[in-house]
């Protein structure tokens, strides 16, 4: 016999073989129950194995293309890492840097000059003024959350109530999307706050993150504040929630003011 | 030639009913179970045609199956390798030489110890196949262990009679 008649030979025999212990196997497996489970257990556990081999296999093969999605998603997120870094002046540690802007907000980066910690109207003033292109009624925001909004505005300094000031509050929101309320700070230490005007249906778990809710225009949203410590119940209807700041407002140097670029737009459109 | 042809077409069925009347009859314990098919098989012509060899292994086995009392399926399942590694077997034991020439092995030509060998091997095939499907992994592996060993001892003497029986009407 030839040596391609052998192989031929040779597949007819591997497949007459096969024929044969599947009908086998297919007899056993409709007349013994136990048979039945047990080769149906096999069947699942090499189908399973195949189609995660094959899976292997296709995903081996689409690595170049997966590779060069991680790529760009990549350079998108170090992209966005260094617009936030540039937000928060973190990129030297100091303010160095030049206003940037992120959507309808401009970011100019500041150092604080003086602050004052140990009354009730706390206030701090910052190194940057009206020449910066700084506003009254801009937010100050630090590495960890809100530090405090510009009340005056001079050449080259600007004076701004702290958060850490019983007079002001700031609209806040637990997580992402949840219930909005109003933050101030408790009055005691310096990373304690208080959130209010929380309805009693929300659901609220110890730990969830406060977050600014971009609703004041000063602000802009989805800048983690603070945890959720605990809480009570106020008249039946509301929750007051403490609150534990990851700002420790004794140790903050370097901030950035938050100038909403339509601010104008929007009081003009309240104004009708 | 003839007369072996025809002497050999008469034993393989008689040995057939012979394994009928022992799966249904001797069944003492299932430590010992007695199984002359392996041997059989073995003992098909040299010159068949390994897919006749198969053919015959999966009737032989369907045969047992139905008309014993057992799940069908099992001895055919078991079967047929035995039937695929027939000449493999033979040709490692006795020697190419059996194959190229197309001649039958007997007790007189090969000797007792090549055949047992060869038994051994056949047998132990097909009831590690057998008692494996059986047990259908419900079973501990000692419980396997010591009904294969039963099998093989149970089963050993009476293939070599099958052999004797099939390789004198062979030849």
């Amino acid at each position: 016999m030839s040596r391609k008649g052998n192989i031929l030979y040779y597949i007819t025999i591997a497949a007459i073989f096969i024929i044969m212990e599947v009908a086998a196997l297919g007899m056993l497996k409709h007349n013994g129950p136990l048979q039945d489970t047990w080769l149906s257990k096999g069947i699942h556990g090499f189908m399973s194995a195949v189609w995660g081999g094959t899976e292997s296999i296709s995903g081996y093969f689409h690595l170049r293309t997966a590779n060069r999605e991680l790529s760009e998603e990549n350079e998108m997120l170090i992209r966005q890492l260094r617009k936030y870094e540039y937000m928060y002046g973190a990129i030297s540690g100091t303010d160095s840097l030049t206003a940037y802007c992120v959507g309808n907000y401009m970011y100019i980066p500041a150092t604080i000059t003086k602050v004052s910690k140990s009354n009730q109207h706390n206030y701090l003033i910052i190194n940057k003024g009206s020449s910066d292109g700084i506003k009254a009624h801009s937010g100050i925001v630090g590495r960890n959350g809100v530090i405090g909004i510009v009340d005056a505005v001079s050449a080259h300094y600007s004076y701004a109530r702290a958060f850490t000031n019983s007079d002001m509050v700031v609209s806040t929101r637990i997580g992402r999307d949840g219930a909005v309320g109003a933050l101030r700070w408790n009055g005691r230490d310096s990373r304690g706050a208080i959130l209010s005007e929380i309805p009693q249906h929300i659901a609220v778990s110890q730990g969830d993150t406060v977050y600014t809710s971009g609703y004041s225009a000063i602000f802009p949203p989805d800048i983690p504040i603070g945890t959720i410590e605990k809480w009570k119940t106020i008249n039946g209807a509301t929750y007051e929630m403490d609150i534990r700041m990851f700002t420790d407002f004794s140790k903050i140097r370097y901030v950035t003011v938050t100038a909403n670029l339509d601010k104008e737009e929007l009081k003009n459109l309240e104004k009708r | 030639m003839k007369n072996a042809v025809q002497n050999f077409g008469i034993m393989f069925p008689l040995l057939l009913i012979a394994q009928v009347l022992i799966s249904n009859y001797f069944n003492f314990s299932p430590y010992a179970m007695l199984s002359i098919l392996p041997a059989m098989i073995l003992c098909l012509p040299v010159s068949m045609n390994t897919i006749w060899v198969m053919a015959i292994a999966f009737a032989s086995g369907l045969a047992v199956d139905f008309l014993a009392e057992g799940l069908l399926g099992l001895n055919t399942l078991a079967l047929v390798p035995v039937a695929l590694s027939q000449k493999t077997v033979i040709r490692v034991i006795m020697g190419e030489d059996l194959l190229t020439r197309q001649e039958n092995f007997s007790f007189k030509k090969n000797g007792a110890a090549k055949i047992s060998y060869a038994l051994v091997i056949v047998q132990a095939i097909f009831f590690m196949i057998y008692i494996f499907a059986d047990g259908a992994g419900v079973r501990p592996m000692w419980f396997n262990m010591a009904r294969f060993a039963g099998a093989m001892a149970c089963t050993f003497p009476l293939s070599l009679v099958t052999v004797n029986i099939l390789s004198s009407s062979n030849n």
